[in-house]
């Protein structure tokens, strides 16, 4: 069973790939407004930023194809385990895998990292509810795991996770296409306020169904977070709104 | 990182029907040469990301924006301003003969550049297909395609050219896939920076010769040198 519950005061976190791989080391937010950090997606080995055009904007919002670059798992804990030991709020690292076995790896080297009080673990939209269960029992051990789901597919998975040992979901960013030339066309994650009537609307479905979770897409204002709030989200995760202007629409 | 507020105080037409702003501003939240400043209009609901905005000319009590596009504000329109970010353009003293070659769609932001180097007695040409706003006489005005005859000519060389054309720099300036250029560059790189620098996010990267590079944070203005091109 995992050594801590999850609560989380103020009942506001940024979402992972937001603000970096850890906190501190911007000028821009008072740390005392945030319940957590969630670091930038991590993965066993390094990733490079995606090819081609990563960034497309349309009206509401804009697309985002990073390939969530990072330097690899060992290299992250060199260069921030250190910032995590001395951050001003409870650090989440957040895992990316390829394989269960990777999962494992991560999290049980980092239940010994001062500072990690929580991991969650990205799915990709194509998995199965067979490959949610054995990633997030793979993640599991003595930190609570919270899975981040593709907010279209939460509804159908969550449950998986929790059977599985999750302690909450969060949801990522829904996946579109947008054309990036005359024939050619990005798939990618989709942020804005345009996502935050669809978010809402999986949030109430996930506590219809008992699932534990922590609301995000297209947050932009104090009024959305009450509304997540409201509608049974445990706490909720900011995205490109802490880009826009630091949340302070949300913060003020 | 949010600095202070600026405000749109005039409107002009730029060369090429480009419309400019001017933005009056602190001092210190003018940014230099190749710098840029993230820019939201302060009342905005619409904007979802910032848009960073780049020096055409620093006069008076703020300066004139290089051109964007869209234009997304109008005079009066409150800004609120992050302070200047990144590595701008940083010309060797001693310069003699500086070629200028702006390859994306304005000579905007190479042209604090031509008033810096104009005073002086060294040789200017600007090597551009866009329309050409007023110059001082000394500045020669050369077609894009002629960079590639002209290499020997410079003892420095300063382009701006946009991210994504970047796999062309070569064939523009006449090079083989070894071959480098004979004289010392800079390139201002632009593109989209969601994140400026908060995420390290990715969507601004750039190959480097070691590792990948942000434009947001490593640039936008780059040593030709260490980055692959």
């Amino acid at each position: 069973m995992p050594k801590y519950d999850l609560s989380f005061t103020p009942p506001i976190m940024n979402a992972a790939g937001i603000l970096g791989f850890a906190p501190g080391n911007r000028d821009m937010l008072d740390w005392s407004e945030l319940g957590a950090f969630v670091t930038n997606p991590v993965s066993i080995g390094p990733r490079t930023p995606a090819r081609g055009k990563r960034f497309i904007p349309y009206p509401g919002g804009f697309l985002l194809h990073s390939g969530y670059p990072n330097p690899g798992f060992t290299q992250v804990l060199r260069r921030y385990a250190g910032r995590w030991k001395r951050s001003p709020v409870a650090v989440i690292v957040h895992l990316l895998a390829q394989a269960a076995g990777e999962l494992e790896t991560m999290a049980h080297r980092l239940e010994v990292v001062e500072g990690v009080q929580a991991l969650e673990i990205g799915v990709s939209s194509e998995a199965s509810a067979t490959m949610v269960g054995e990633f997030t029992q793979a993640a599991v051990g003595e930190l609570p795991v919270i899975v981040r789901l593709p907010l279209e597919c939460a509804p159908k998975l969550a449950m998986c996770a929790i059977q599985a040992g999750a302690v909450a979901i969060s949801l990522a960013p829904p996946r579109g296409l947008m054309p990036a030339g005359e024939e050619e066309f990005v798939q990618g994650r989709l942020y804005g306020p345009s996502i935050f009537p669809n978010a809402l609307m999986v949030i109430r479905a996930l506590k219809q169904q008992g699932a534990p979770v922590i609301g995000a897409g297209g947050i932009y204002s104090r009024e959305q977070v009450n509304a997540m709030l409201i509608a049974g989200a445990m706490a909720v995760q900011l995205d490109s709104a802490l880009w826009r202007d630091s949340g302070s629409k949300i913060f003020q | 990182m949010w600095q202070g507020t600026g405000r749109v105080s005039e409107i002009r037409l730029g060369s090429g029907g480009k419309t400019e702003l001017y933005i009056t501003c602190p001092a210190n939240l003018v940014p230099r040469a190749g710098q840029f400043v993230m820019a939201l209009a302060a009342d905005s609901l619409d904007e979802v990301i910032r848009t960073p905005i780049f020096t055409a000319e620093q006069t008076g009590r703020g300066f004139w924006a290089a051109p964007l596009n869209p234009v997304k504000w109008s005079p009066g329109t409150v800004l609120d301003l992050a302070r200047p970010m990144g590595h701008g353009f940083e010309l060797p003293s001693g310069i003699e003969r500086l070629g200028l070659a702006a390859v994306g769609d304005t000579l905007a932001r190479l042209m604090p550049l031509v008033h810096q180097v104009a005073p002086t007695r060294a040789a200017l040409t600007l090597f551009s297909d866009l329309a050409i706003p007023a110059l001082p006489a000394m500045v020669e005005i050369s077609p894009l395609a002629w960079l590639k005859e002209s290499l020997d000519w410079p003892d420095m060389l300063v382009l701006d050219i946009p991210l994504e054309r970047l796999p062309e720099l070569r064939s523009l300036l006449g090079l083989h896939d070894r071959s480098w250029l004979p004289c010392p560059a800079q390139v201002l790189l632009t593109t989209f920076m969601p994140c400026a620098g908060m995420a390290g996010c990715g969507a601004c990267a750039v190959a480097g010769r070691r590792g990948w590079k942000l434009v947001c944070e490593d640039g936008p203005v780059f040593d030709l040198r260490t980055i692959r091109w």
